[in-house]
């Protein structure tokens, strides 16, 4: 990790959050809306690590989809640590395998996960095939996303005004 | 970290309930997850032991809606504070936002709560955090206790750096609410002034001056609070009621706690991982417990933290699938 110390304001920024912008997200649903047609998965969450819903794409029916990313991104940071206890660098894969619906999860960059829903219309070496390619090419698109210079946009002016009024009412 | 999504219309951040063992935080989680209207909020999910100890973290998310057009999310979490538990409760921690840190006020837990703040600096640290940068606040949880010690000798001990406090009573709801307004509204002000630092900053405002200025005081708490924050503290005794349709106490559970101490039900409508987590705590537990003492001794240290780890993320692979079949099936 880069030393907090040594960094410019936006710099800074791109370190304390993660910001991610519409056109960067259209081009990273139809990546995930192409691998679940190739890979015959049910259903392709982007999660980054704190447990945050990043993107999703395919057929998730009612599940709670913040509970579901708080334990995935839970699941693979106890596997992370697992991995630095036995001195292995990082599980980059998790594949947990249920009756009927199993879970893939890929590490993609450093700070977002990869996670797959699918059942036994496919094939786990199908889905980790396509898993591959996949976290590539949303590794390239995180890429270009940080070395654009474009100013960021930004959270409208009355957000913090308006994010006080809402707690004193929700907390009344 | 707060991550701000603009093709979802969403800002989320993480809020963490830190503290001892037993000081109340699941506690206040589910007061929380009790009261907070239905819209705002969504399943509280929890591994925890046999016991009701938490073995991981519980976890809540609440949804302020739509503030200026963007839908404001905060996910709660609470950390095992059994001392054991530090390589878990450290990962909870990561990336978090805001932290409330539930304290215990009976005397006897003095020293716990001493400890457990100083882990959560350490841990924060090897996060590359300094706790003074971090929105948090200090919540004296069971005033109701006979042995509580006076709030300003709490304050004097726990309260290095000056961050709002309030007193509570979990069990009964009191002081939950006015404790997660304020710590809320910190961590959404130190977003705003992220992004005011940003527009305001093409200049190059070099951190280590920030983190100099940021020294004693550091989140000028009672500015960036939507209430009355500093007076929070001294409200004792308010409102003590007991919720009507408040849940009848059970009797003492054997939590290891001794004493007359109230205890009240967990309310376990949703507890989507009770099944799941419980079946395997419960052996997880046993597990801890025979180890307990042995961790920080070199190799065999690393063994119990590795089996303690496969287990965890055993069980929460077996939560996810809980939760997966019960809502899919
Ligand atoms: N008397 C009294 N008891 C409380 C209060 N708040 C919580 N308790 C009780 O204290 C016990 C522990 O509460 P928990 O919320 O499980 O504690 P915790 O901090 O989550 O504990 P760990 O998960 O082990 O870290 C329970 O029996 C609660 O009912 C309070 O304000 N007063
Ligand atoms: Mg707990």
């Amino acid at each position: 990790m880069s030393d907090p110390g040594k960094m410019s304001a936006n710099e800074r920024l791109r370190h304390d959050r993660l910001t991610f912008y519409k056109e960067d997200i259209e081009r990273i649903d139809r990546l995930l809306a192409e691998f679940l047609r190739l890979s015959g998965a049910k259903c392709a969450l982007l999660i980054d690590k704190e447990g945050h819903l990043v993107t999703r794409r395919g057929e998730v029916r009612t599940i709670d989809m913040d509970t579901i990313s708080a334990l995935v991104a839970g699941s693979f940071a106890a596997t992370k640590e697992m991995a630095r206890l036995l001195g292995e660098n990082e599980f980059t894969a998790l594949y947990h395998q249920g009756t009927r619906d199993n879970i893939q999860l890929s590490l993609v960059g450093d700070r977002t996960l990869l996670t797959i829903l699918f059942d036994d219309r496919t094939t786990v070496g199908m889905v980790r095939l396509y898993a591959n390619e996949t976290a590539r090419k949303l590794s390239e698109i995180y890429g270009e996303a940080n070395s654009r210079t474009t100013p960021d946009p930004q959270l409208d002016r009355d957000y913090g005004n308006s994010a006080r009024r809402k707690l004193e009412n929700l907390f009344d | 970290m707060v991550q701000i999504n603009f093709a979802l219309k969403e800002v989320n951040c993480k809020i963490v309930f830190y503290g001892p063992g037993m000081s109340g935080k699941t506690t206040n989680l589910e007061i929380v997850h009790q009261k907070a209207p239905e819209e705002n909020k969504g399943e509280l999910t929890s591994i925890s032991t046999d016991g009701d100890r938490t073995l991981f973290f519980d976890f809540m998310p609440l949804d302020l809606g739509n503030v200026a057009g963007m839908r404001t999310k905060f996910q709660l979490y609470t950390v095992p504070g059994q001392v054991y538990y530090n390589s878990t409760r450290k990962l909870v921690l990561q990336g978090v936002d805001g932290v409330i840190f539930v304290a215990d006020s009976d005397a006897e837990k003095l020293q716990e709560n001493i400890e457990s703040y100083e882990n959560l600096i350490e841990n924060l640290a090897e996060y590359g955090k300094d706790i003074r940068e971090l929105p948090h606040v200090i919540q004296y949880n069971k005033r109701d206790h006979p042995n509580a010690m006076p709030v300003d000798e709490l304050d004097r001990t726990l309260n290095r750096f000056g961050v709002p406090t309030f007193e509570a009573v979990a069990v009964t709801g009191e002081g939950v609410f006015p404790t997660l307004k304020v710590l809320a509204g910190m961590v959404l002000e130190s977003i705003d002034r992220m992004d005011n630092r940003r527009s305001s900053a093409s200049r190059p405002a070099p951190r280590a001056e920030a983190r100099a200025q940021a020294a004693p005081r550091a989140e000028a708490p009672a500015q960036s609070a939507p209430a009355a924050a500093p007076a929070a503290g001294g409200k004792r005794g308010q409102a003590p009621a007991r919720p009507a349709g408040s849940p009848a106490r059970r009797p003492v559970a054997p939590r290891g706690q001794a004493g007359p101490r109230p205890v009240a039900q967990r309310p376990s409508p949703s507890r989507v991982a009770s099944s799941a987590a419980r079946r395997r705590g419960g052996a997880a537990h046993a597990d801890a417990d025979q180890t307990r003492g042995t961790r920080t001794g070199g190799g065999r240290g690393v063994f119990v933290a590795v089996l303690s780890t496969l287990f965890l993320a055993a069980a929460v692979a077996g939560v996810v699938f809980f939760v997966m079949q019960n809502q899919q099936g």
